[in-house]
């Protein structure tokens, strides 16, 4: 009849709104003027509408919805009838005599509904006759909506305990049978549609049958807002026949669906005590029904509960205290985690899961894992002491994995590392998961990329909780967990690794590294703290954690080389300063326990560190590894260990001499070599001399003027000793001196020996020798920058004509001034006044640009010596005979 | 005529999101009666209540609907012709409080009123009982804030648990539900009959 064909739904809506909304036109005229029999015929016409098979579940609803406003004004006025003196019996049967099937029953309800409310007969009566009534209708559609109005409309006049439809005995049984009758009808329905129809519209079908399900699973909702229903009744009736229901219809959807309702619907303490017989249901489920997704959200409601019973409890202690109106509720929570132990939720959930998967031979990895984590999460919130739980899931995890290599799935990936991150997130203990024996074992399966992530998340958590890892064993477990980040793996070598990713990750091992045995010092404090009685034993205690944390370094030592000239440069330097921690406990422990043998001594890490920072030879970075010897070498003077810092110095001259081939980096590393040895107190005079020398050398030979001039000037320190506990070094140099003077002479002319043996008592002359010597070379360096300086001078004359030496000269004038402060005797007032005079003539010169900077600097230095001047004292009166003209 | 007996019907509807305790309210103030237990909704379910107003007599349909999403698989075709839309959410839980916006909107767009701008809706914040109001994230300022920002929308803190503020509160809702002008769908029979019109043009047609 209709020539295209095609069913234009909206069009077919639009009409029966039309109709139904004409019948209802006169039905309220009807209603208006009390006309009982008009009422009842339009009612029945307008909910003819609903007799349409033409509509999906969607739009049928929203006929249904208008359909079912306007019965709510007919139920009314049946009300007001009944009031009027009409009895409801016989309105009951009035209603029967509409012609069509669909519209009586629908009147039917309506007035069933009044007739309950009007208590002239037991509800439980007029119910049981709807829900057999509405076995008129077998359309699904049809059928369901209709059952759906009947269960709306007795949702408040259900005989429920409390109620005030509650009949003498038992009546809430009768209240649970009516619901589990019209759902069992409803779910027959339901599923029959699966059945029906052509195959081709098989697809358009199940949309809809998805669409209706609510209807369906709106019964359970009803059965669990009944009171009656205790935990006993759930047991016994409700949940068994609910099940028995779901198992039965074997229908995916269905199955799907309704497990899932269940589940939500129904309160936490219910599954828990019933758990048994919900789980023995899943292996029964057909083989494609998504039972994981249904027992993952199981298992979350219950870690939930678990896990907000705790919180309950300590929030009760809050509110019980501020007032004493406790609820039963309450006291019902508190009592939650024994009973998880009384039921054995664990071993049942376990057992179950282990069915399930057996089961459904076909459930991808991604639902297998899905499984296994959920159930973990469970566990880490019910059972936080049970790690053998948490190892037991991760074996069986391990077991559905086996063979199946490297995972390729992005989304069991995904879940293997959310399972992998519980533990972590639960215990902020890395240690703990180091004792999962199966934890390795399933990252195994992660590829490359995602072991990383995971890598990372490892040690996040060890930062985040400033987890102290103590043995070498542990971090021999830790390093093959994070293995992916150490080195490179087999297999994809050429895989293009991103730059910044790549530095993200190596900043984090790191970190990591820095962390090891971080709290060690403080536990060492702890015991020392103790103090005398157990004296002893506690230094052994000492003993006992300073080698282990040798050994950490060693293990570490032993990771990170494998890692390649890429990772070096990030895992070497941490490393250094970590293993440089240990050598200055090791030093102070060693002045307190003088003379005790230990096992580990800073000879021996030395040792380690020089092999260790040689391993950055091959990346190539001698910077880097120039710094590392200076650290080295400045450790080990405070450990005084001359011939260990004397090496770490050869090291890093013999770097810089044939590595380090860039300017600018070589004046870098020459004044971190000066300042390092500046500090340098363990030296003998000829190492000393032979370092200094050499450091004097290299300065002369940088490739610019002016950083040749600031080295220099900055070598001067080199031979300046100022505090006083130098002074001792002074006396022991002295005699080094003197002995080598001696010996030297000596062996060229034997005769001599004896004079200058002699002259051993004249040591203290000797010193003050010495003494001049040292002060002679400081001003030989100091001059010898100013020829630099004036020779940088002359060659920016020649090239440009004009000056930036000038501020060399100022620098060299605060360095004259320095020394003079500090008592230098060969610095003369008229050597700094002809520095200043001759500054200040370069300053005026009409061939040099104005340089704001030198000349802000020159006039703070002027201002800086009037100061000195006025101040009095022993400064004062240095500074008086130095006679300066201030400029301006 | 008619009007009058619609009249003696008003239709509430209450949204928002999962767990907020949107069933609880209504248990607490239909029948006097909570439970800690959590138990999801499905669909849409409602209960009546007679109130007393202004010396009239109305029946308060209230309808629960369902937070999670795939309980609520049949559309909401139900919203059409509600009176008032009660918006709750939890004050321990900031995200509850953030989807008001959504749920607002939601309606709006599916009920669509014809003024949208004075539709009467109603917030509460619910659950100011639990551990004694220490974990709460949502202050009362913020609350009526937005609401004031959404065209002074009443606001009320409730505890459904403790029956606190629930009657006061549904005495607001059914007030402003009053209050509001009823979208009579004026429909005047034609004298034409419209589903033989349409057979006759679908006949000519062929």
């Amino acid at each position: 009849m209709i020539s295209d064909g095609v069913e234009d739904e909206d069009k077919w809506l639009a009409s029966g709104i039309a109709g139904l909304q004409q019948n209802a036109f006169y039905m309220h005229r009807a209603l208006d003027s009390n006309n009982l029999r008009d009422a009842l015929k339009y009612s029945a016409q307008m909910l003819s509408e609903l007799r349409t098979s033409r509509l999906s579940p969607h739009k049928y609803y929203e006929l249904y919805m208008r359909a079912f406003d306007e019965l709510r004004k007919l139920e009314m006025f049946f009300k007001e009838e009944t009031r009027r003196g009409c009895s409801i019996i016989d309105l009951y049967e009035l209603v029967q005599h509409a012609g069509n099937i669909l519209p009586r029953l629908y009147l039917l309800c309506t007035v069933g509904s009044v007739y309950i409310k009007s208590k002239e007969a037991p509800a439980k009566d007029v119910l049981k006759d709807l829900v057999e009534m509405c076995r008129g209708i077998q359309h699904p559609i049809r059928g369901l909506f209709l059952r759906s109005y009947l269960s709306q409309v007795s949702r408040d006049k259900l005989p429920d305990i409390g109620s005030e439809y509650e009949g003498d005995a038992d009546t809430v049984m009768d209240a649970v049978e009516f619901v589990l009758q019209n759902f069992t009808e409803m779910n027959k329905l339901w599923v029959r549609m699966h059945h029906q129809g052509p195959a081709r519209e098989k697809e358009r079908r199940e949309k809809e049958r998805s669409e209706l399900r609510d209807l369906v699973g709106k019964n359970l909702h009803v059965l669990s807002q009944i009171e009656g229903v205790d935990l006993d009744m759930y047991r016994e009736t409700v949940l068994p026949r609910v099940l028995e229901q779901v198992v039965n219809c074997k229908d995916e959807l269905a199955q799907y669906y309704l497990m899932d309702c269940i589940i939500q619907v129904f309160p936490d303490e219910y599954h828990l005590q019933t758990l048994e017989i919900l789980l023995a249901a899943c292996p029964q489920l057909q083989p494609f029904v998504d039972i994981k997704t249904v027992l993952s959200r199981l298992m979350e409601r219950l870690s939930n509960y678990a896990a907000s019973s705790t919180e309950v409890s300590n929030g009760m202690l809050y509110s019980w205290l501020q007032s004493s109106n406790r609820g039963t509720d309450d006291d019902f929570m508190l009592q939650v985690l024994p009973e998880f132990l009384q039921v054995e939720a664990f071993a049942k959930l376990n057992n179950y899961i282990g069915k399930v998967i057996e089961a459904q031979v076909d459930m991808p990895i991604a639902g297998a894992v899905t499984l296994y984590s959920s159930l973990l999460t469970f566990t880490l919130n019910v059972h936080p002491d049970r790690l053998d739980y948490v190892d037991q899931i991760l074996g069986a995890c391990v077991k559905k994995l086996s063979g199946k290599g490297k995972l390729d799935d992005s989304r069991a990936t995904k879940q293997i590392v959310s399972l992998l991150s519980a533990p972590l997130e639960k215990y902020n203990d890395i240690e703990t998961a180091l004792k999962l024996s199966n934890y390795p074992r399933v990252m195994e399966h992660l590829d490359n990329g995602t072991n990383k992530v995971m890598a990372g998340v490892i040690i996040q958590s060890i930062m985040k909780n400033r987890t102290s890892i103590s043995t070498s064993d542990k971090v021999e477990a830790l390093f093959e967990l994070i293995t992916g980040l150490i080195k490179d793996s087999d297999e994809n070598l050429h895989d293009e690794i991103d730059e910044e990713d790549f530095h993200e990750e190596q900043n984090s091992v790191s970190r990591l590294i820095q962390m090891l045995y971080n709290d060690d010092p403080e536990e060492m404090l702890k015991n020392s703290d103790i103090a005398a009685e157990p004296f002893v034993s506690c230094f052994n205690d000492a003993d006992h954690t300073l080698s282990a944390a040798c050994q950490i370094i060693c293990t570490v030592r032993k990771h990170i080389l494998t890692g390649g000239p890429k990772r070096l440069p990030f895992t070497v330097p941490p490393l250094i300063f970590n293993a440089l921690k240990l050598v200055r406990r090791l030093q102070s422990q060693e002045e307190n326990t003088a003379g005790e043998e230990v096992a580990t001594t800073p000879k021996k890490i030395f040792q380690i560190l020089n092999q260790t920072i040689e391993a950055l030879s091959t990346v190539p970075a001698p910077e880097l590894a120039l710094r590392l010897y200076l650290e080295c070498a400045e450790a080990a003077n405070d450990c005084d260990l001359e011939p260990v810092a004397y090496e770490f110095f050869t090291q890093a001259y013999i770097l810089y001499e044939e590595e380090v081939s860039d300017s600018r980096a070589q004046v870098t590393a020459i004044h971190l070599i000066i300042g390092t040895l500046q500090r340098m107190h363990v030296f003998g005079v000829e190492n000393r001399d032979t370092l200094t020398h050499k450091a004097t050398g290299y300065s002369a030979k940088l490739l610019k003027k002016p950083d040749q001039c600031r080295a220099v000037y900055a070598c001067a320190h080199l031979f300046w000793v100022d505090d006083s506990d130098s002074i001792k070094d002074g006396e022991r140099d002295c005699y080094d001196l003197f002995v080598r003077f001696t010996v030297a002479r000596s062996s060229i002319v034997p005769s001599e020996k004896i004079r200058c043996l002699v002259g051993f008592s004249l040591i203290w002359d000797c010193y003050d020798l010495f003494v001049r010597f040292t002060v002679a070379r400081v001003l030989l360096c100091l001059k010898r920058a100013l020829r630099i300086a004036n020779a940088a001078q002359q060659m920016a004359n020649a090239t440009r004509g004009s000056s930036g030496s000038v501020s060399l000269f100022i620098e060299i004038l605060n360095k004259y001034l320095y020394f003079f402060e500090k008592g230098n005797s060969e610095i003369s007032v008229s050597t700094i006044e002809g520095l200043i005079e001759l500054i200040t003539t370069d300053l005026q010169s009409d061939n040099t640009t104005s340089d704001p900077a030198a000349d802000a600097f020159f006039a703070s230095t002027l201002r800086y010596i009037q100061f000195q001047k006025q101040k009095g004292g022993a400064m004062g009166e240095k500074y008086e005979p130095l006679k300066v003209r201030l400029a301006g | 005529m008619a009007s009058s007996r619609r009249r003696m019907l008003l239709k509430v509807i209450i949204l928002g999101d999962s767990g907020v305790g949107k069933t609880s309210l209504m248990n607490q103030y239909v029948n006097r009666k909570f439970s800690n237990q959590y138990k999801a909704t499905i669909g849409a379910d409602f209960l009546t209540k007679e109130v007393q107003f202004e010396d009239r007599l109305f029946t308060l349909q209230i309808w629960d609907t369902a937070g999670q999403e795939r309980f609520q698989s049949l559309g909401v075709a139900f919203y059409r012709g509600a009176d008032c839309c009660v918006l709750v959410y939890d004050v321990n839980v900031m995200k509850s409080f953030e989807n008001l916006n959504h749920w607002r909107e939601e309606f709006l767009i599916q009920a669509s009123p014809s003024d949208p701008e004075n539709f009467p809706f109603i917030v509460l914040g619910n659950k100011i009982d639990v551990d004694g109001g220490n974990s709460r994230v949502v202050s009362e300022k913020k609350a009526r804030a937005w609401c004031a920002s959404k065209g002074n929308i009443p606001y009320f803190e409730t505890s459904a648990k403790e029956g606190f503020n629930v009657e006061a509160a549904f005495q607001c809702i059914a007030s402003n539900a009053l209050k509001n002008e009823p979208e009579e769908e004026i429909y005047l029979p034609d004298t034409i009959d419209v589903a033989a019109g349409r057979q006759q043009r679908s006949t000519g047609c062929c």
